[in-house]
């Protein structure tokens, strides 16, 4: 929505397309905020949010992307304020800031805790002033390449069936991530990796994919987010003995380090038997039931609900969960792929600001500030040339799949392929990675890749026909998870998400300090790879 | 566990609709979202209903349970089964059905644009910083930017069953929203477009909207505030608002509701003759008093400082500016209840 606001801003004519309404995109789910250096809770600057980004990045994100998000972030929250965002506030009026992991200041701004639940309303409000045009509940399931450009997208009608083409001079992905992969996640049921896809199938190479970010406070048992703002306002981790074990992992910064040493840190702790019944606990009791009650209600009612626990008087039970794919379409400073006119921004590209870890609340500020920048650049090269064309056959084509899919009879329907994937993908290409388990993960995509070219759906009709478009999904999760495999195991060393204690257990700046590069040929993933562009900082021992 | 509940299943492409009923296996912690998946996996992939994020954000999954609008990822199943319950899941109310638990919502979009809701500051220039404005200055508006525009009020209106033009609870919380805004500047469009013919004196005051609303957002008295913001800024040409106005003035003087005059300060002298034979068979049977003298209670002055105690709240309300406070406070009612089922 932010890059179809800059692109109708700058004067070009802009549609969105999404397979579920705008409002309802995951981004809303984000809860605990989004990092600009306002400087309102302390003294604060860009270059103090660059050096924690690149630091959190594990030195692989590219620099110059970094510094351009913490330059623009200011005035791009500023912005969103304007437009209407309730964000919470100080004592003296202005945006609210509050601190959180691997951050040197307290610099996430925020709306209580469901601060991109206020984003995505507002990006919206600013959308229906615009009378932007939105294709809600289509499915985007092909893109059209013609000439050696992205001339559009074929899409799936879900409200009324049959296959519809849109003609577009750009096309701007912006369709999140891939947490659907894992059994365990925050991810909405819509979060399939799409986007990614989708440039991956016209040969557009995607990036850092073997980075997929656990998140260390999902609940349990369900998987639901639980805010990094909650240990941001002081929330302790108590494992099974009632320790406060990151004192043997992050004795400094302890519940505040980095996302990826949290949940290692946590997996350790399950995986050696001082859990508690496979997860460890989130204890907010000593904050006091207004301080709750007043920034964290949200993740109080999600307790309660999905967990039965009141956090004011018992501790959260909390795991590591699949999160945030750091990797995704690789783009330039502009949200510019490979391929002329097509577009990408959000965490289905990877610009790349967030390396081998992401910081919290610097995703909200990359949808914003990167989303802005692709739909400006994206908007200038549809304003600068004239032809569309959506080659017939393309439709054809895409009709002819279908119903090759929708006649099929005989076979096995989706469910039990995309079960197997989403709870191997957990077991063999989790928290902690073995080689040996990477290599079998990658047969078992392949096997199971093989088994998806046959299924069968169940639902033939037209309307509101989300059987198909599910197992669309699963195709596209899939040939993602075939990346992230290869990616994985080229990787032999240990940076930020990607962890591998049993061989390669140091990171090896000599040799992997560079961006996995997967291009898809001839049905398979092909490895590469790709200079981290540097600007000032040189690589450093990264504790917290 | 085992679950067992019914669904209303409707097929537009061959017209059928028809009540099925089906039992499947699910973990403890399913909730009836989780139940769904089972059928629509193990079942019956034709199943349509819309989810997302499965964590009450989304506002995907608004349909009804035992006739009442809830969010399926919301409804934990287990206390339901305890109690041998099968409960009847069906669509929303108040919007076109397009297939099984799946609504049209244009409709209720068409009216959350209506209300052109975003704000509107009027500046040309945005200041270089953001606008400073205090916490208590934001707090009224908290709940109404808690709305996530899942429907749930909207099936559950009343007014709306009756007059589909009405605006309805989502659209004029969404109203209030930008009305209760500090930094909006176009108050007064605002009011004057809310206080039209399908505004905010078309509510019933059932408040099943609040009742029904799965995030605490409490529609209903969003709208109580757009009447009160209303008259306060003089806009007060409906029925609607002269009939608040009246009710008050006649509970502050008397402590008693004074039907007789309140006709026509209502409807005006003309319209308010024409009920003078209806009035007067009233008075006949007993059923309203003498007007004159007027009659003051014993106690008017509890009237009195009730009004001082809604004064005072303003437009924070009675329940207070937490966000959602009372939908939790719902939650646990309704964990109570369950219990004391059980314990008969």
């Amino acid at each position: 929505m932010r890059a179809a606001i800059e692109a109708f801003d700058v004067g070009a004519d802009v549609a969105l397309l999404s397979k579920i309404h705008p409002v309802r995109s995951h981004s809303g789910a984000a809860e605990g905020g989004i990092n600009a250096a306002l400087g309102n809770a302390s003294e604060d600057d860009p270059e103090k949010h660059a050096f924690d980004t690149v630091k959190g990045s594990d030195y692989l994100g590219d620099q110059d992307a970094i510094e351009i998000l913490c330059d623009e972030a200011p005035g791009d929250v500023y912005q969103l304020e304007h437009w209407g965002a309730v964000f919470s506030r100080t004592e003296d009026g202005r945006i609210a800031q509050r601190p959180f992991g691997a951050a040197g200041e307290p610099r996430t701004a925020y709306a209580a805790d469901i601060t991109g639940h206020v984003l995505v309303h507002v990006l919206y409000e600013q959308v229906m002033k615009r009378e932007i045009p939105a294709y809600e509940e289509w499915f985007a399931w092909k893109l059209i390449e013609e000439d050696g450009r992205c001339q559009g997208v074929i899409a799936w009608d879900i409200l009324n069936g049959g296959v519809k083409a849109i003609g577009a001079k750009t096309v701007i992905l912006a369709t999140g991530g891939a947490g659907r992969l894992y059994t365990g996640t925050t991810n909405a049921y819509a979060c399939t990796g799409d986007g990614m896809t989708l440039a991956l199938r016209l040969g557009v190479p995607l990036k850092d994919m073997e980075m997929m970010q656990f998140h260390p406070t999902t609940l349990s048992p369900t998987g639901v987010l639980i805010t990094e703002g909650c240990r941001g306002e002081g929330a302790y981790l108590l494992n099974g003995d009632g320790e406060r074990f990151l004192t043997r992992y992050a004795p400094n910064a302890m519940e505040l380090a980095s996302r990826d040493v949290i949940s290692r840190a946590e997996q350790t702790e399950i995986d050696e038997g001082r859990g508690v019944d496979g997860n460890v606990l989130l204890d907010l009791r000593h904050l006091g039931a207004e301080k709750i009650i007043e920034r964290l209600h949200g993740t109080r009612e999600l307790s309660m609900v999905f967990a039965g626990v009141d956090p004011i008087y018992e501790p959260i039970p909390v795991r590591p969960g699949a999160h945030y794919h750091m990797g995704g379409v690789e783009t330039d400073l502009w949200g510019k792929t490979e391929l002329d006119g097509l577009y990408a921004s959000g965490e289905c590209a990877c610009v790349s600001v967030h390396g081998a870890n992401r910081l919290g609340g610097n995703a909200l500020m990359e949808t914003i500030t990167y989303g802005k920048r692709s739909g400006a650049a994206a908007a200038e090269w549809a304003l600068g040339h004239t032809t569309v064309t959506v080659p017939e056959s393309a439709v054809a084509d895409a009709e002819r799949e279908i119903r090759t899919l929708l006649d099929r009879r005989d076979g096995e329907r989706p469910h039990a392929i995309r079960d197997e994937m989403a709870s191997t993908m957990h077991e063999n290409f989790g928290v902690f990675r073995r080689e040996d388990q990477m290599r079998r993960q990658g047969e078992i995509v392949e096997a199971l890749r093989e088994r998806n070219k046959r299924v069968v759906v169940d639902d033939k009709g037209s309307v509101f026909n989300n059987d198909v478009t599910q197992a669309l999904e699963l195709g596209f999760l899939l040939e993602l998870a075939a990346c992230m495999v290869e990616a994985g195991i080229a990787r032999k060393e240990s940076r930020g998400a990607h962890a591998r204690p049993y061989d390669f257990p140091e990171r090896d700046d000599e040799s992997y300090m560079k961006h996995t590069i997967v291009r898809w040929r001839d049905g398979r993933p092909e490895l590469d790879w790709a200079p981290v562009r540097m600007t000032k900082w040189e690589p450093m021992e990264r504790t917290y | 566990m085992d679950v067992a509940l019914k669904i209303w299943r409707s097929n537009p492409e061959t017209g059928e609709r028809e009540l099925k009923r089906y039992e499947v296996e699910a973990p403890e912690w399913a909730c009836l979202l989780d139940v769904l998946d089972i059928i629509k996996d193990q079942v019956d992939g034709t199943l349509a209903y819309r989810k997302s994020c499965r964590m009450m954000i989304c506002g995907s999954c608004g349909m009804r349970m035992d006739g009442r609008a809830i969010l399926a990822c919301k409804e934990r199943m287990a206390p339901i089964v305890e109690r041998g319950h099968v409960p009847v899941i069906a669509p929303m109310g108040n919007l076109p059905v397009i297939k099984d638990l799946a609504v049209d919502m244009s409709p209720f979009w068409s009216k959350i644009r209506a209300v052109k809701p975003w704000v509107d500051t009027g500046y040309a220039e945005y200041p270089e910083r953001e606008f400073v404005v205090g916490q208590e200055e934001m707090d009224p508006i908290h709940k109404e930017a808690l709305c996530i525009m899942c429907g749930c009020c909207v099936s559950e209106c009343n007014s709306m069953e009756s007059d589909p033009e009405f605006l309805g609870p989502a659209a004029l919380a969404k109203g209030f929203r930008t009305v209760g805004d500090p930094r909006d500047g176009a108050t007064i469009e605002r009011l004057q477009m809310l206080n039209s013919e399908h505004g905010i004196w078309d509510c019933t005051r059932c408040y099943f909207c609040n009742e029904r609303c799965p995030k605490g957002v409490d529609p209903r008295d969003a709208i109580a505030k757009l009447g009160a913001e209303s008259v306060k800024e003089g806009i007060d040409g409906d029925m609607g608002a002269k009939h608040a106005k009246w009710f008050i003035r006649s509970a502050e003087t008397t402590g008693w509701l004074r039907e007789t005059e309140l006709v026509p300060k209502t409807q005006g002298v003309v319209s308010a003759l024409k009920e003078t034979k209806f009035a007067l068979s009233l008075l006949r049977r007993g059923k309203v008093p003498i007007p004159v003298p007027p009659h003051v209670a014993d106690k008017v002055h509890e009237a009195r400082l009730l009004r001082e105690v809604v004064h005072a709240q303003g437009r924070l309300g009675a329940a207070g500016h937490v966000q959602g406070e009372k939908a939790l406070a719902k939650l646990d009612h309704h964990l109570a209840d369950d219990d004391g089922e059980e314990a008969q």
